[in-house]
């Protein structure tokens, strides 16, 4: 594409009366950018001049305005590559006039004296410059062959929902479920808690209805006694092997090497040949992940239901409940199947059980915590089986010790109306013991709401065991990705199958898998039910997204995908295993094979590779760079006392934004950082900010979500990357005798704005501290 | 505290406090707003928080033996500051009752007073034994007379004739036969409760470090009633309330009222029989004029209570109040009207008022002991017990 360039300059917002605007249009004229300002560049105005500008050919445009955060939508042009220069936001309002005073005419002319803010602006213009001699406009990524099918595994409520809620979207459907029966639990429980006002009694449990309905849906189609060998390839072209479970298959999903078998006896590291070898050997009888299997079926997307199982609760932690030892002392889920049976009656001598002792807490040792896995559904279950007691026996009696009693929204109704029946007694309370007392039970509990130590006769002990997500024990998805059939950081959610739980949920770890139902966290059977469309939409955001060859998410609708100039490969596999997504596998010699709709454009391969042979249209090692070696700076021969540079990198998601908003609360920070945004903390190459140094800049920093086990990184692990690879980069740094503290790393959440001017300055005053970078002028 | 209590919740005693207007009982949640606002808590385990997690379990001997349900006043502050709608007050007058009924022998009386469907019994037991009295008074007069003239006594009070007297109706030894009688067994009843209740709540406050004194010393209990009279003369406790303050006057004019109406009974009753000086007194006699100001007192007091009561919309009112209120009302206005329909000659309507002014003493007095109004004893004496333990605010 032949480009044809333009820089139009805004005036409005406070930019035209900070700014000498003549500087700032010669610096383009230099560059040979022909310049047009307008006092209003936004209004109707404004884009009507861009808009004759695209129409005589202008093709690259550099806006220097507002932040891109703002007015994306009017300054958006069909096959155009548009950059926009944040002179508002990061310039102009957060470098107010009082604080940086503009030069007189005489000091202009004496030309000793400089503005920082002028700098800055006329840096931003040259960056902008030279990242659009650097970018082109995106081109979709298109698969060959393509579906919209979508699979859902598990049959239970969220299995079913999910998949009626996308048949009725006019998608075709396959779910899989591993027994014999739709309906999961749900459908062997007694009675199901109120869903409606007034929250008074319990309803036959919806599983049977659902079930009617997937089975009249033409959409759906039904497997039980399946279960998933193996998902390949990627979102919109998944081959999927079914088969029945406990069954061996040649697709059954490869595992990939632990750490250990990737080294020699010596502790020296295998080659990529050696260690593919060890992991066919070690994966004897399974195809390998790049080999489809010619008769499986094809899906798009795939929604991951597969729930949970009871908690077992067995050792020294639970032996002062009596669970195991005495038959009478069930779980919650062996209760409602006694409940479902019939009339509540004794597991040890088939006895009417009319007095019956709940527990939520397994107390003890002044722990109020309650069961693993429970929550709210706990707590509800809890109360719909109380109430079984009081339906069976107008005489019986059900005992709630808690330690939490959880009912959130308009379920705490069901909590009031369950509390006014006479027969219901409940206190929090720690458990201390059950112990047998003739052929009844005594439970034993301090620290009660009644003042004192309590015991109570009981025919029966019921605890509020958890629900444990079935990905704890098994990956369930099985996908044929390098990285391994599961999500890789389950063990920070206590095996729920999650990634960015808040802020997107649904969202595996893997691109076109979005979990839904009590995999996710405990749910009751209403929660899951939403639960299940949210999935569900997710889904066909996926299949449709990925037919377009736009990314799903959180970039959703980039068209932009990395491109690899393999030619440079040097098969050192980094890309593969850094990418958070699992994006990439690779072949028997490690080259790797980029599967674009499993990929979510956050860079961090780009930032991983050493060869620097990863790059999308608009975002690339060049582009990035030239805006680094596009920076002026001022050296000790232009002024005595030059000012500083600095480099910022930042986070788009969140940093950045947290920046836009400093400037709009008109915070101050130092003027002589040059800020350049980027894709997530993980796309940022180390080259960079050796590039930025070398040239004489005096410091780097880097602005980026949390990481770590509580990270916010949209992109899971970018922020925890980066900070490693800036660890590494102090061997560099001392190789050009430079200070390791002239590169830095901070956190910065979106609603950190208020903080902004403190991390910024305080690192330029450490920057400061240590003098100007020595290579400055060379 | 070191032995673990069991806790067997009593579901036919949930009911019968529901019945007996403390249906919120299980609507608490435990936040101890009520103790907090409570004006007359004590600082130190302070009420109803603790007595409605007691109550919603149905532990009934905790309840019953817990002197903290006589210390509320019921000013219902509690009720109305509840955030979950419960009303601690008249959880706390229900438990109240049925404490009382508990205390009192036989029990089945107690019940009956409780229970509305035996209001005709418990009314047609004195309509019955005063007609045959009325009989026997009217109709065999002489016959009487001749007995008692036989032993040395005077039968007729009547007085002279064309003067209405009830006594020609009524004959003052009947009268005072049913009712000497009546009050010792009243006594009696008290005290047989009396004597289990000190020793419940005292045993109730040791348990639950209500009190460090172990020993319960009779003596200091009596110093204790004696020492809190002023309090309940003056009504001290009902105007720390902030809702139903104005209740005080009214229950000040009716104490008052059966107080000075005690004290005539009783002069009455020394000077017909120690001084043989029979009625109908002068109106202008002091002692018959305290007698119409208490009569006329009582009226009143009583219809402010009625009147106050259906005005309150948070508070529950059950049949427990309304009988003893009824009862009230109807004591003083038929007494008032027997006196007025005496004065104004109509012979026959003032006899069937002084008939009915009675079956109404008799409903007071003998069911003294089972009603709300053992109150009275009750709460005097753990009041009394409270000032002896140092259990006040």
């Amino acid at each position: 594409m032949d480009k044809k360039y333009c820089v139009y300059i805004c005036t409005g917002c406070g930019i035209g009366t900070s700014l000498d605007i003549d500087a700032l249009s010669e610096v383009a004229k230099d560059e040979g950018f022909p310049v047009k300002t307008h006092a209003f560049l936004c209004g109707k105005e404004g884009v009507e001049l861009l808009k004759a500008d695209v129409s005589q050919g202008v093709n690259s445009l550099s806006i220097a305005a507002c932040s891109r955060r703002v007015n994306f939508d009017v300054f958006s042009f069909d096959g155009c590559c548009v950059d926009r220069v944040n002179l508002r936001e990061q310039v102009a309002w957060s470098h107010p006039r009082d604080q940086f005073p503009a030069l007189t005419e005489e000091e202009k002319a004496e030309g000793k004296k400089f503005d920082r803010v002028q700098m800055l602006a006329e840096d931003c213009i040259r960056m902008s410059m030279a990242k659009l001699k650097q970018i082109k406009v995106p081109e979709p990524y298109k698969l060959d062959t393509f579906t919209r099918d979508i699979l859902v595994l598990g049959g239970g409520v969220t299995g079913m929902s999910a998949a009626l809620d996308v048949a009725k979207a006019g998608y075709k459907v396959t779910i899989v479920e591993k027994s014999g029966a739709l309906g999961g639990f749900a459908a062997r429980m007694r009675k199901q808690s109120p869903v409606k006002s007034p929250y008074e009694s319990l309803i036959p449990p919806v599983a049977a209805d659902l079930i009617k309905a997937v089975k009249a849906n033409s959409n759906i189609t039904v497997k039980t006694d399946t279960v998933v060998a193996r998902i390949a390839g990627q979102p919109g072209d998944f081959t999927v092997t079914l088969k029945k479970p406990g069954e061996k298959h040649p697709f059954d999903v490869p595992f990939p090497l632990p750490p250990e078998m990737k080294v020699d006896a010596g502790g020296k590291e295998l080659t990529a040949e050696q260690q593919f070898e060890v992991y066919k050997k070690y994966n004897e009888g399974k195809e390998d992940i790049l080999k489809f299997d010619p008769t499986g079926e094809k899906f798009g997307s795939v929604i991951l239901a597969a729930g949970w199982r009871p908690a077992k609760l067995e050792g020294e932690a639970f032996a002062h409940l009596g669970i195991g030892q005495m038959p009478d002392v069930v779980t919650n889920t062996q209760f409602e199947e006694i409940a479902a049976r019939g009339k509540i009656v004794r597991p040890s001598d088939g006895k009417e059980a009319k007095s019956v002792v709940f527990i939520q807490s397994p107390g003890k040792g002044g722990d109020d915590g309650d069961f693993a896995y429970c929550g709210s559904v706990t707590s509800i279950a809890t109360l719909k089986q109380a109430k079984y007691v009081r339906e069976d026996y107008s005489d019986g009696k059900a005992y709630i010790f808690y330690q939490h009693m959880r009912t959130p929204g308009l379920s705490e109704n069901f909590y009031k109306s369950m509390q006014q029946d006479p027969g219901i007694f409940m206190t929090k309370g720690e458990v201390v013991g059950v112990s047998k007392n003739g052929s009844g039970l005594v439970v034993e509990a301090d620290n009660t709401l009644l003042g004192e130590k309590l015991k109570v006769r009981a025919d029966m002990v019921v605890l509020a065991a958890g629900m444990v997500p079935v990905t704890a024990d098994d990956p369930v998805v099985n996908l044929a990705y390098r990285q391994g059939p599961g999500f890789r950081d389950n063990a920070l959610f206590d095996q729920y199958a999650d990634s960015n739980f808040i802020c997107f949920p649904y969202e595996t770890q893997r691109t076109g898998v979005y979990a839904a139902g009590s995999i996710r966290r405990s749910m009751t059977i209403e929660e899951s039910m939403e639960d299940a469309t949210g999935a569900a939409l997710k889904a066909i955001q996926c299949v449709e997204s990925s037919n377009r060859g736009v990314s799903v998410h959180p970039r959703s609708g980039d068209m932009t995908f990395p491109d690899f100039f393999f030619q440079r490969c040097t098969q050192c596999k980094r890309c593969t295993e850094e990418c958070p997504f699992g994006a990439l596998d690779d072949d028997e010699r490690g080259t790797p094979k980029p599967n674009p709709t499993r990929c979510r454009r956050c860079g961090t391969c780009m930032g991983a590779c050493p060869e620097r042979i990863i790059g999308f249209a608009d975002y690339n090692i060049n582009s990035i760079g030239s805006m680094v070696k596009a920076i002026k700076v001022p050296s000790s021969e232009e002024y005595d006392e030059p000012p500083l540079r600095i480099l910022a990198l930042v986070c788009e998601n969140d940093a950045y934004p947290a920046i836009d908003i400093a400037g709009m609360n008109r915070l101050s920070f130092s003027a002589d950082v040059r800020i350049i945004p980027v894709r997530c903390l993980g796309s940022v190459n180390v080259i960079w900010i050796k590039d930025a140094l070398s040239q004489g800049m005096d410091g780097a920093i880097l602005l980026g979500c949390k990481h770590g086990d509580e990270y916010q990184c949209h992109f899971v692990k970018g922020s925890e990357l980066a900070s490693i690879r800036m660890t590494k980069i102090g061997d560099a740094l001392k190789s050009l005798a430079l200070e390791q503290e002239r590169v830095t790393q901070k956190e910065v959440a979106i609603d950190d704005y208020h903080k902004i001017p403190e991390i910024i300055n305080t690192f330029v005053e450490e920057v400061e501290a240590l003098g100007p970078n020595p290579f400055k002028g060379f | 505290m070191s032995e673990r209590y069991m806790a067997e919740p009593d579901l036919g005693f949930i009911h019968e406090v529901i019945g007996l207007g403390g249906n919120t009982l299980k609507k608490c949640f435990q936040c101890a707003t009520c103790s907090v606002v409570c004006p007359i808590s004590p600082d130190n385990k302070p009420f109803p928080r603790k007595e409605m997690i007691a109550a919603s379990w149905g532990l009934r001997d905790k309840l019953v033996k817990d002197v903290d349900i006589w210390l509320c006043h019921q000013c219902g502050d509690c009720s109305t500051k509840c955030p979950r709608g419960a009303a601690p007050g008249d959880v706390l007058a229900a438990i109240r009752s049925y404490a009382i009924a508990d205390y009192a022998t036989p029990k089945a009386v107690g019940k009956a007073v409780n229970d509305p469907k035996k209001l005709p019994v418990l009314i047609a037991v004195p309509a019955i034994l005063f007609a045959i009295l009325a009989f026997v008074t009217v109709q065999l007069g002489d016959t009487m007379t001749s007995l008692f003239h036989a032993i040395g006594l005077e039968w007729s009070h009547g007085g002279e004739e064309g003067v209405i007297a009830h006594a020609n109706f009524y004959s003052t030894w009947f009268v005072d036969v049913v009712f000497v009688p009546l009050a010792g067994l009243v006594v009696l009843v008290f005290a047989m409760g009396l004597y289990r209740f000190i020793n419940d709540i005292h045993g109730q406050a040791v348990a639950e470090g209500k009190t460090t004194q172990r020993n319960l010393d009779y003596v200091g209990v009596v110093k204790g009633i004696i020492a809190v009279i002023p309090t309940i003369l003056k009504h001290n406790k009902f105007s720390e309330c902030t809702e139903n303050k104005d209740r005080s006057t009214a229950h000040m004019m009716v104490l008052y009222s059966f107080i000075a109406l005690f004290v005539v009974t009783n002069i009455f009753f020394v000077a017909l029989y120690l001084l043989h000086s029979p009625g109908p007194y002068s109106q202008w006699n002091p002692v018959k004029l305290l007698a119409n100001v208490a009569g006329l007192a009582l009226v009143i007091g009583s219809l402010l209570m009625i009147k106050n009561r259906l005005a309150r919309k948070d508070q529950a009112s059950s049949y427990k109040d309304w009988y003893l209120l009824g009862l009230v009302l109807g004591l003083g206005l038929s007494g008032m009207l027997t006196e007025m329909t005496r004065l104004a000659g109509a012979e026959a309507l003032t006899y069937f008022m002084y008939y009915i002014h009675l079956i109404f003493i008799f409903n007071l007095f003998a069911f003294l002991p089972f009603s709300k109004l053992a109150h009275l004893v009750y709460r005097t004496v753990a009041m009394g017990y409270s000032n002896y333990v140092g259990r006040e605010k």
